[in-house]
């Protein structure tokens, strides 16, 4: 067990549509520094309005074009690069 | 630094829950710090008297009760999962510890892993 | 300037039953223009699929076995499919055809059949590790 005492700023990448278990998992988890990044199906938690999900939560544009989402997320719409970048940022990143 | 492997799939029905317990003995086996989470519907993993030959499977009984001896650090399981599932001391395999809040656990690991 | 760091990434999705190779192929380029390294891509559970020399979708389609294996190629990338979840699922190298007498082999090069200990090498040696799931 580790004895961290501080949490370390996380990177979540989710790709659970917003019924399957895990997504509502991966938001009890998140801390304030924490950034989630929603990929796939789970882009679709941010057209559903019972999704609960945190303020400045990003999503893949690919994923938001591919279900017709894009022109009412851009401002949270990330690229591929885009998630690069935040994999550098983040040596802690859990993939749900 | 220790790694989580988290199991919150059912036994049988898939086989993630057999691949996550592959990959946690693989760690063990290369000397890496390994624990183990059971949540949701991959509680039933722990439930004693399983008999998977029925289902053409083989039993995980065995490989988890012998977990700690191959080296695995823990066998955690979330202790609102297993009451939901009915799962007490008397129906659960021995050496797993209970834990009150999933989230509160996979944050005590820097690493934190998925089996599929 | 700035760091270059090293990858592992883990495909655990099957191509035509989850995105999770397309997901992965989109990062693994993007990893390959920042000037990150790649140092292994490790199939798992139904991601092993992706390594298969029979696959054929229709001609419109992309072709996801094919379109990785050029990756890996072109970047000299090495890439493994977990040996374990591969021959339950049908996926054998000449070696493996050889040992249990099997009609054919079907891995598609440049990925090899190997044990999860390459997982766990990449895990303790590379500064990240990617996971690429199924959605199901």
């Amino acid at each position: 067990m580790n004895e961290q005492e501080q949490h370390t700023p996380t990177l979540h990448i989710l790709n659970k549509a917003p019924e399957h278990p895990r997504f509502a998992a991966c938001l009890g988890t998140l801390a304030t520094d924490d950034v989630l990044v929603l990929s796939e199906n789970a882009v679709l938690g941010l057209a559903n309005r019972q999704a609960n999900l945190p303020d400045g939560c990003l999503a893949l544009e690919a994923d938001l074009a591919a279900r017709g989402l894009n022109d009412s997320f851009r401002n949270q719409a990330i690229s591929y690069a885009d998630l690069v970048k935040l994999t550098e940022q983040h040596p802690r990143i859990i993939s749900w | 630094m220790s790694t989580l492997i988290v199991v919150d799939q059912a036994p049988y029905g898939s086989w993630t829950g057999r691949e996550a317990l592959d990959m946690t003995l693989s760690l063990a086996a290369f000397d890496q710090p390994a624990a183990l989470l059971f949540t949701g519907a991959g509680v039933n993993w722990l439930r004693t008297g399983q008999a998977p030959e029925h289902v053409g499977q083989k039993s995980a009984e065995k490989n988890l009760s012998a977990a700690p001896i191959f080296g695995v650090e823990e066998l955690l399981a979330c202790s609102e999962s297993c009451q939901r599932y009915g799962l007490d001391d008397a129906n659960t395999i021995g050496g797993i510890t209970g834990v009150a809040s999933t989230a509160e656990t996979i944050n005590r690991y820097r690493h934190v892993v998925f089996a599929g | 300037m700035p760091t270059t760091l090293s990858y592992t990434l883990v495909i655990t999705g099957a191509p035509w039953a989850s995105q999770a190779p397309q997901t992965a192929l989109n990062v693994a380029q993007e990893l390959i223009n920042a000037n990150h390294r790649i140092d292994r891509v490790f199939l798992y559970g139904e991601g092993i699929h992706l390594a298969s020399a029979l696959s054929t979708p229709p001609s419109d389609e992309k072709h996801w076995p094919r379109a990785w294996s050029e990756f890996l190629t072109e970047h000299s990338i090495p890439a493994v499919a977990c040996v374990a979840s591969a021959l339950r699922r049908g996926l054998v190298d000449e070696a493996e055809q050889a040992r249990y007498e099997l009609p054919a082999s079907n891995l598609r090069a440049p990925f090899e059949i190997a044990g999860l200990g390459e997982w766990v090498e990449g895990s303790i040696q590379s500064d990240r590790v990617l996971y690429f799931h199924g959605s199901a």
